[in-house]
């Protein structure tokens, strides 16, 4: 049974139509997969279908620790949507629900590798000098998350020294008691700075340079 | 049980220094609908979408009662049908904040979160945002045991207990949502009855998870470093009493988004933009449609028959003055 049905298949391929560059979807399961592991694999596959510049690399969390070392992945079911080069751009838990278009986005601004943002932006990002990390914790039924999602991806794609996750809180319970996560979405920069609810671009640059600087 | 929305395309930034015919402000069914009409007329146009593309359709689960769905339709997918309408006749959408006008100058100035931008004529459609209480505790905890959102924070409430504040459909249908989750749903409302459709109040006290207290107000939201539960006062005693909860959804009614254009545009006293039949404001060039200037109906096809009424009434309008059109072309 696949998961997209034949309207949500000839609508992503006319969204993935004409892609300006090559995407790699890079994922991560095991062999006894997790909960949402196989849809999320299959997810993979079946997008990968839609397009030929877009191809499916699928590994095992446990087997290919290398690969998930060398490209920063510490929890599973994970894609890491990576164009001409690997911009950072990671998704924890299944894009499904609201976070479909935030996993089409990904993909078409991989494929593109230029960020969306204003100049202002990314004059800040030009000037950031040590590593920042974004989380942005989302759950399926949230329609103001993929907001958030996208724009700390825009980010990633604007830096080498950003990457930037998407984590399904439903996934990860253990991760939303962590960082306290009682309402999406929710975004934490660096461990510290904490964005509630999809903020304005210039807000959460405003939080990335706080970040930065504690 | 997994299903995948597609959303609206993601709009462009696009250059700030040309002078626009039209500024449409917002992205829901008023705005883009005034963006089809506008696109059509030829007229050069530009959208600037708010935080949620398409407006309140995307926040929809199903929406039955727009012509020509006869099975309904997902929201989120006539939201995205909306923004490709309008796309497909030429207009320029961008998503960004609104976080300015001046409406005193010539052309208008209008400016966002991330640029400035200039037009002779403009329609205002930026919708209505939930109601806030406006009691302590409210601000401090909101996205942190606060919520207008039960879909999206639903699932943080497993097996808690929750208040929903309110009495309308939305407080009662959020409030049967969150039963999937939360051990125990308590929904306070300040009369002694529901305003909510028939068919969702005998939902509700079907419901063994709810409990309903009556003719009262919350006062507080207690709480340390997380939400303890509600202080609410019984209007017809006046008494107040502690109801226990881990988290508050609050779905007291929506309200204009309107707080930019005060002092500038003629507004009634609940804060809508007054508008006449033509939806023309107080400000000569400035129309309004949509949920920000209708306190009666609120509803989806009125909003976009109010944005295509707005969008003729700005045909006209630069038909009028030409001078003004041209000038800057």
């Amino acid at each position: 049974m696949p998961l997209l049905n034949d309207e949500i298949r000839q609508e992503v391929s006319k969204i993935l139509a004409d892609l300006p560059g090559p995407v790699r979807l890079v994922m991560f399961t095991q062999e006894f997969e997790c909960e949402y592991c196989t849809e999320t694999r299959q997810l993979v596959e079946e997008v990968a279908e839609l397009s030929d510049r877009i191809t499916a690399e699928i590994y095992d969390f446990q087997a290919d620790r290398a690969k998930a070392e060398e490209l920063g992945i510490d929890k599973i079911p994970a894609i890491a949507v990576i164009g001409a080069q690997d911009y950072g751009v990671r998704f924890y838990g299944i894009p499904s629900g609201y976070e479909f278009a935030s996993f089409l986005h990904a993909i078409q601004s991989v494929a593109a590798g230029k960020p969306e943002l204003s100049d202002a932006t990314l004059r800040v990002v030009a000037g950031i000098q040590k590593p920042v990390h974004i989380q942005v914790f989302v759950t399926p039924t949230c329609p103001y998350c993929p907001q958030a999602v996208m724009l700390a991806h825009q980010l990633a794609i604007a830096s080498p020294l950003i990457r930037a996750d998407m984590v399904e809180a439903m996934e990860f319970p253990h991760l939303a008691v962590k960082y306290q996560v009682m309402g999406v979405p929710r975004t934490v920069i660096n461990e510290t700075v904490h964005i509630e609810g999809a903020a304005p671009e210039s807000h959460v640059v405003a939080k990335l340079q706080e970040a930065l600087k504690a | 049980m997994l299903d995948f929305k597609l959303a609206p395309s993601q709009p462009e930034a696009r250059p700030s220094d040309e002078v626009y015919d039209l500024i449409i402000l917002g992205g829901g069914p008023a705005g883009l609908t005034a963006a089809i009409y506008a696109g059509r007329a030829r007229i050069h146009t530009l959208v600037v979408v708010g935080p949620l593309p398409g407006g309140q359709p995307a926040n929809t689960d199903m929406v039955e009662n727009f012509p020509g769905f006869p099975e309904g339709i997902d929201g989120p997918d006539l939201a995205r049908r909306f923004v490709a309408q309008a796309e497909r006749f030429g207009v320029h959408l961008v998503h960004d904040t609104v976080t300015g006008v001046d409406l005193s100058v010539r052309p208008f100035v209008v400016r966002t979160d991330m640029a400035t931008y200039r037009a002779h004529t403009l329609i205002i459609a930026m919708g209505a945002v939930p109601r806030r209480l406006g009691v302590p505790g409210e601000d401090r905890f909101f996205g942190r045991g606060v919520s207008a959102c039960a879909t999206c924070d639903g699932f943080f409430y497993r097996d808690k207990r929750v208040v929903v504040v309110g009495g309308g459909d939305s407080a009662v249908t959020e409030a049967l949502y969150l039963t999937r989750f939360a051990r125990e749903v308590i929904l306070v409302h300040r009369r002694d009855q529901l305003r909510a459709t028939q068919i969702h109040q005998e939902r509700a006290f079907a419901n063994p998870k709810m409990r309903f207290v009556w003719n009262s107000a919350v006062e507080e939201i207690l709480g340390d470093k997380t939400v303890t539960g509600v202080r609410v006062r019984n209007l017809k005693t006046g008494e107040t009493s502690v109801i226990e909860a881990d988290g508050v959804f609050i779905y007291i009614g929506m309200e204009p988004q309107t707080e930019l254009f005060r002092g500038q545009l003629e507004l009634d006293e609940h804060g809508y933009i007054v508008t006449d039949r033509r939806q023309r404001t107080s400000v000569p060039g400035v129309y309004a449609a949509g949920d920000i200037q209708d306190p009666l109906y609120r509803q989806l096809v009125v909003a976009a028959g109010t944005g295509a009424v707005a969008a003729m009434e700005v045909e006209k309008y630069l038909e009028m003055y030409p001078q003004n059109n041209q000038e800057q072309q």
